[in-house]
């Protein structure tokens, strides 16, 4: 039996089914969440501890001994008929929303957005955590339509999801949101020739709302995760503060404008391909330089750095352009920053949990004393370096989590026959702002 | 963009099906835990250790001859038992004859 904390016990059971286990036995305590003095836990122990021992020596019953098996769903293909506002109440509701309002998945707009790709509707991706619900075209499609995109984003949003089913194993609750209590959200980067086909935003405002790619994409992969991973805030989904990335955090590369090869040729993807890279952060931060020259950018970046398991920088082409001048290349500056962001061996903790093991100095081999400081991030595999952002001096960390270095974390995107014709039919939407 | 009938939008379920899987139950209890080996699992979070703990104590004053053991996953994710350590945590398991488990959150 496992003791846990009452308001996880959705979440306890929910895993547990995933599982194959829905009667193992929870209980629940009311030992404070990752906030527990000594004397609070031996309450919430005493509390409980009769129902301990009778959870440990009570006979079982027939169904806790052979769980009847749930029968296979047979959902009817149309299951609403309203206007836009009943339909909007219906799908909110049934807890398939973001709380914004969706389009109608209609047969006309799932047919329309199923233009975008050249499988059947019925082609198993394969079954994304925690449901393992199944994730065919037709499904993706349905939550496209939802967030408002356009057919074109078929190919990405078809990547999105492989991604999500090939992440890391382990890792995987972390882009799916159902997983820790940290509020991680999944940050897209796009790079190659569909970013100008899509028109996606990698200048000014690159990751502010108002461009319905960037916009539109990051929002139908969150209610992919939502309504085909099954995930329900405040059941899987245990983030104590919520992330507002989760509504859409997605960004293209400003290839053109980068001294550096972009992220996909550094992954090993050739520059005519397209790609989309996922990370999971938690933080956004961003700041302005104490200069414009490299140590003037640099030395910002590194008193800016909030503690995260994996980075991603995000430098504007003037920036970039300043540093390739200065002869930094991409691996120069993860090395710096790996090297010199450090912090006194006094400020880790004995919590492994969040990467709060204090690191031994070289490589490891002798431990750090309080009064030595350590590397922050001292893995250079660890950060990342694009390029994008309108004119300006700031500059963006997004930190979090990510792959094991080597392990997946880019998705090639794999184009429909017909992708000039489509291109053309959609690229011209764009917004026209009125002048005044 | 969406067909609408006399009555509105007729639209589908972005929810999608899943796959029966097959079901496992519990394991038999035990009558009584005296003289028995109680297993303690914990994951990495703060309040597990000190949570197992406390439960050791309370066990031991009332059944003395209880034995108990613990199995600690400190790595930041529970799919560690499933992968690297699967071996060595069916070991343990199967040398117990119950367990407590507590997870930090």
């Amino acid at each position: 039996m496992t003791l846990i904390n009452k308001g996880f016990v959705k979440d306890a059971e929910s895993a547990s089914l995933s599982k194959g286990m829905p009667v193992l036995k929870f209980l629940p305590t009311s030992v404070p969440c990752e906030a527990s003095l000594m004397e609070d836990i031996e309450a919430g122990v005493d509390e409980v501890m009769g129902d301990i021992i009778a959870a440990l020596t009570r006979p079982i019953t027939a169904e806790e001994k052979s769980p009847r098996p749930k029968e296979r769903e047979k959902p009817a293909r149309i299951i609403f008929k309203g206007s836009l506002e009943e339909v909007n109440r219906f799908f909110y509701q049934g807890g398939w929303t973001d709380g914004l309002p969706i389009i109608p998945p209609t047969e006309e707009a799932i047919a329309e957005m199923l233009s975008g790709t050249d499988l059947p509707p019925d082609h198993l991706l394969g079954r994304l955590i925690s449901r393992l619900g199944r994730a065919t075209i037709e499904k993706i499609a349905i939550n496209a339509v939802m967030a408002g995109a356009l057919p074109t984003y078929m190919p990405v949003l078809i990547a999105g999801t492989k991604l999500l089913l090939e992440s890391e194993p382990g890792f995987m609750g972390f882009t799916t949101f159902g997983f820790s209590t940290g509020s991680w959200a999944p940050f897209w980067i796009i790079n190659g020739p569909i970013r100008n086909d899509l028109n996606l935003n990698s200048g000014s405002g690159a990751l502010s709302p108002g461009d319905i790619a960037n916009a539109a994409i990051g929002r139908a992969m969150g209610l992919i995760i939502k309504n085909i991973g099954g995930i329900r805030k405040g059941v899987e989904d245990m983030g104590v503060m919520g992330n507002p990335m989760k509504y859409s955090m997605v960004i293209a590369e400003n290839e053109e404008e980068s001294p550096w090869e972009p992220l996909h040729v550094e992954y090993g993807f050739g520059r005519e391909e397209s790609t989309m890279t996922v990370s999971y952060p938690q933080t956004y931060v961003q700041h302005w330089p104490y200069g414009s020259d490299a140590e003037g950018i640099l030395r910002s970046v590194i008193d800016h750095l909030p503690r995260g398991m994996r980075y991603t920088f995000i430098f504007t082409p003037p920036h970039a352009k300043n540093l390739a001048r200065e002869g930094w290349a991409k691996d120069d500056i993860k090395k710096f920053i790996s090297e010199y962001a450090r912090i006194p061996g006094s400020r880790f903790n004995s919590m492994p949990a969040i990467g709060g093991v204090r690191p031994g100095l070289y490589k490891g081999r002798i431990s750090a004393r309080d009064s030595d400081t350590v590397a922050l991030i001292g893995d250079p595999r660890f950060i990342r370096i694009i390029v994008a952002g309108g004119p300006g001096a700031f500059i963006a960390h997004v930190v979090g989590g990510g792959a094991t270095p080597g392990k997946k974390q880019t998705q090639k995107i794999e184009l429909p026959k017909n992708w000039s014709k489509l291109v053309k039919k959609y690229k011209n939407i764009v917004p026209t702002y009125a002048k005044y | 963009m969406a067909n609408r009938t006399g009555t509105g939008y007729e639209v589908l379920s972005p929810w999608a099906e899943a796959d029966p899987i097959s079901l496992r139950g519990i394991s038999p209890r035990i009558t009584d835990l005296g003289g028995k080996k109680i297993g303690l699992l914990r994951n990495s979070k703060r309040a597990a250790l000190p949570i197992l703990n406390v439960v050791e104590g309370r066990l031991k004053e009332r059944f003395p001859t209880a034995e108990f053991t613990e199995f600690a996953n400190l790595k930041p994710n529970e799919a560690i038992i499933e992968q690297e350590a699967k071996e060595k945590f069916e070991d343990w398991l199967k040398g117990v004859d119950a367990v407590v488990a507590a997870f930090g959150d």
